[in-house]
């Protein structure tokens, strides 16, 4: 085994130019696609990252009803077994927030616009959302307060400034109208822009005061201490909650959508991953060929000395693989550095790059995943292309005739 | 004197597009243990076909090639990968040596596939490359050596592993008139002294007389067999 892969470490290094060609352009797909891989999955654990804080958490507890028809109608009764239950896991739960929320009109004198109004614990909406370093104008909110705390975007749109009334306009608790006067006593800028211009927090308990929804909430939102235990610590709340009444959910399931969406986009990047390396299997497979074609005499005399054709097979098929790990391994090391730093400084956009973003509600910015699977999945694909690859070779030693090559 | 290879009615007819030629015509010969014997012949008279015949390396038409008591001409292939491994020797007239390899370890390459002990083979490889005259080359890659040198090494390979016999096709043909008397002698010194038959295949005058036993093909078929005293 020494003396076979001796002989193929070796044979690489006889034609140094053509192997370290050929190993460069692995390097160079396998950085390639670990960029492409880290940028589109960067995004969309931002995008996840920012959707779980921003509006689902990692884990709801809902009215049954609630995600089939999200109205006031459906909303959930926080009593007291609720709480007990919530505390009996107090070990696995890092904090929980509850919320009322449902879609309003805002009007001032001149302009009339919908908007999601939220009703918030404001000292337990801060450990998921902390808004005090944001906010533009004015003050946080405080418990009981009657203000309302609104986003920058909204703020711009009707023209609103710290201390104007706005009148909330909506739906209240079993067909009552909800309507209200209330002053803006800060403004937040909340960086996404879908959300920046569509959202008005207010003290939970004016929140059931403006709705009619007594001791009523939308959701807790439940916060696991460890995130990868999201699902154990759901099931586990789901076994002991009245499922009559309450239905527990998971962001996965409550994003069901945009995940589905990302997968559908994901695809799209494959193709062309799939491109680039069909381009670098050719290439890998040329410089195979040519090792098996200028080395026919040599085959001959190693037949001819009695080396096996299996022998003779594996250091075909090691020379193939030997050049694509050295490929993939420095294609990883250079692009580990250049994720890293991306990682931790996100290319910012500007101008209509921005613009454009920012249109579909994301933050103009391109962050990178730093995810080992962004690695080792790009190790995988290419090592499975280069034994694919290494398998003629193989082939072809078993086929070959010694006196056909002799000459 | 012991036989080593046999053969009986060998025959090989190789199927051109034009006409079949009869490259082995009907050979029928003995070769016993400690031989020295020259194939010579001019070019297309059969040497080369003849040698891959009892080598192993081709298949007779008709006619058989018994070595020692194993009928070498049926043999499966992977059996015949072994045997030659095991008992035969081979020098070529060239591209001898793998590339990639240093002298000592070209020498040791037929040990190495036999599995013999690291120590053993280290010590018959230089022994064998200072019988050849090439101790000080022990570490060069074939592309550092000339060509006379690079058949030494061949011949020391061929002999190291101590096959029944060994064959070389033609081994003197790409050297100048020093080296190939070199060679011829180191090959009919470690003939005696190893006592291992040496077949070998020339069509080159100035070697010829170094042989004990000189077998003459004409056309495929044997026209002279003359045993000499030297
Ligand atoms: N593979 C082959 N196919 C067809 N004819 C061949 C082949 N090998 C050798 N021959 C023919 O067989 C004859 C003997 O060739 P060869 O054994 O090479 O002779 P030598 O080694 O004495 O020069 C020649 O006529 C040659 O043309
Ligand atoms: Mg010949």
């Amino acid at each position: 085994m020494k003396l076979l892969t001796t002989l193929a470490w070796r044979n690489l290094w006889r034609n140094k130019r053509r192997t370290l060609i050929t190993i460069s352009s692995v390097l160079f797909a396998v950085f390639l696609a670990i960029m492409f891989l880290s940028m589109e999955q960067g995004s969309y654990e931002r995008m996840i990252d920012s959707m779980v804080k921003y509006s689902t958490g990692y884990i709801q507890i809902q009215d049954v009803l609630y995600d089939d028809e999200p109205s006031i109608d459906n909303t959930m009764v926080f009593d007291e077994d609720i709480e007990l239950l919530l505390n009996r896991y107090d070990e696995e739960i890092s904090y929980y927030v509850p919320r009322l929320q449902n879609f309003v009109l805002v009007a001032t004198e001149n302009t009339t616009r919908g908007s999601m109004l939220i009703g918030i614990y404001p000292e337990k909406e801060k450990k998921l959302n902390d808004m005090t370093d944001d906010i533009v104008e004015g003050t946080y909110l405080e418990p009981g307060d009657d203000g309302l705390l609104i986003a920058e975007g909204l703020a711009n749109i009707l023209n609103a400034g710290l201390g104007d009334t706005l009148v909330l306009l909506g739906q209240g608790f079993h067909g009552t109208t909800a309507a209200g006067l209330y002053p803006i006593t800060g403004i937040v800028d909340l960086k996404v822009p879908e959300i920046n211009n569509n959202t008005i927090y207010m003290s939970l308990e004016a929140a059931q005061w403006f709705y009619a929804a007594d001791e009523r909430l939308t959701a807790i939102i439940v916060m696991p201490e460890n995130p990868k235990r999201t699902n154990q610590l759901a099931g586990k709340i789901s076994d002991e909650i009245d499922s009559e009444w309450y239905n527990v959910l998971t962001w996965e399931e409550m994003l069901e959508d945009l995940l589905k969406l990302m997968k559908f986009d994901m695809a799209g990047t494959m193709v062309l991953m799939i491109i680039l390396y069909i381009v670098i299997a050719f290439g890998l497979f040329g410089t195979i060929l040519m090792m098996m074609l200028e080395r026919k005499r040599e085959f001959a005399l190693l037949f001819s000395l009695g080396m096996k054709r299996s022998k003779l097979a594996a250091i075909c098929f090691m020379e193939s693989v030997f050049i694509t790990i050295i490929g993939v391994i420095s294609g990883i090391i250079v692009s580990i550095p250049v994720v890293a730093y991306f990682y931790h400084n996100p290319i910012v956009l500007a101008g209509d790059m921005a613009e454009a973003i920012g249109e579909y509600g994301f933050e103009p910015i391109l962050p990178f995943s730093a995810d080992p699977s962004v690695f080792y999945n790009q190790a995988l694909i290419v090592l499975v292309l280069s034994i694919l690859i290494g398998l003629y070779p193989v082939y072809k030693v078993f086929k070959m005739r010694i006196m056909d090559v002799k000459s | 004197m012991k036989t080593v290879i046999k053969t009986t009615d060998l025959t090989k007819i190789y199927n051109s597009s034009v006409a079949p030629v009869k490259a082995v015509d009907k050979v029928n010969l003995e070769f016993g243990e400690g031989e020295f014997t020259a194939i010579v012949g001019p070019s297309g008279s059969g040497k080369t076909t003849f040698l891959n015949l009892i080598g192993g390396l081709d298949k007779p038409t008709e006619g058989h090639v018994m070595i020692d008591d194993t009928d070498i001409s049926n043999m499966k292939e992977s059996k015949l990968f072994d045997f030659r491994l095991r008992n035969i020797g081979f020098v070529f007239q060239s591209y001898n040596l793998i590339p990639v390899l240093t002298a000592k370890e070209n020498v040791s390459f037929i040990m190495l596939l036999q599995k013999e002990s690291k120590a053993k083979m280290e010590k018959r490889a230089v022994e064998m490359l200072e019988q050849v005259g090439l101790s000080e080359k022990v570490d060069v890659r074939p592309s550092k050596l000339s060509g006379g040198q690079q058949q030494r090494v061949a011949v020391a390979r061929a002999l190291a592993s101590k096959p029944k016999f060994v064959l070389a096709d033609e081994p003197t043909a790409n050297l100048d008139t020093e080296s190939a008397f070199n060679l011829l002698d180191i090959m009919s010194r470690l003939n005696k002294e190893e006592n291992i038959t040496l077949i070998f295949s020339t069509h080159d005058q100035r070697v010829i007389n170094r042989a004990r036993r000189v077998i003459t093909l004409v056309d495929g078929a044997v026209s002279k067999d003359e045993t000499f005293d030297r």
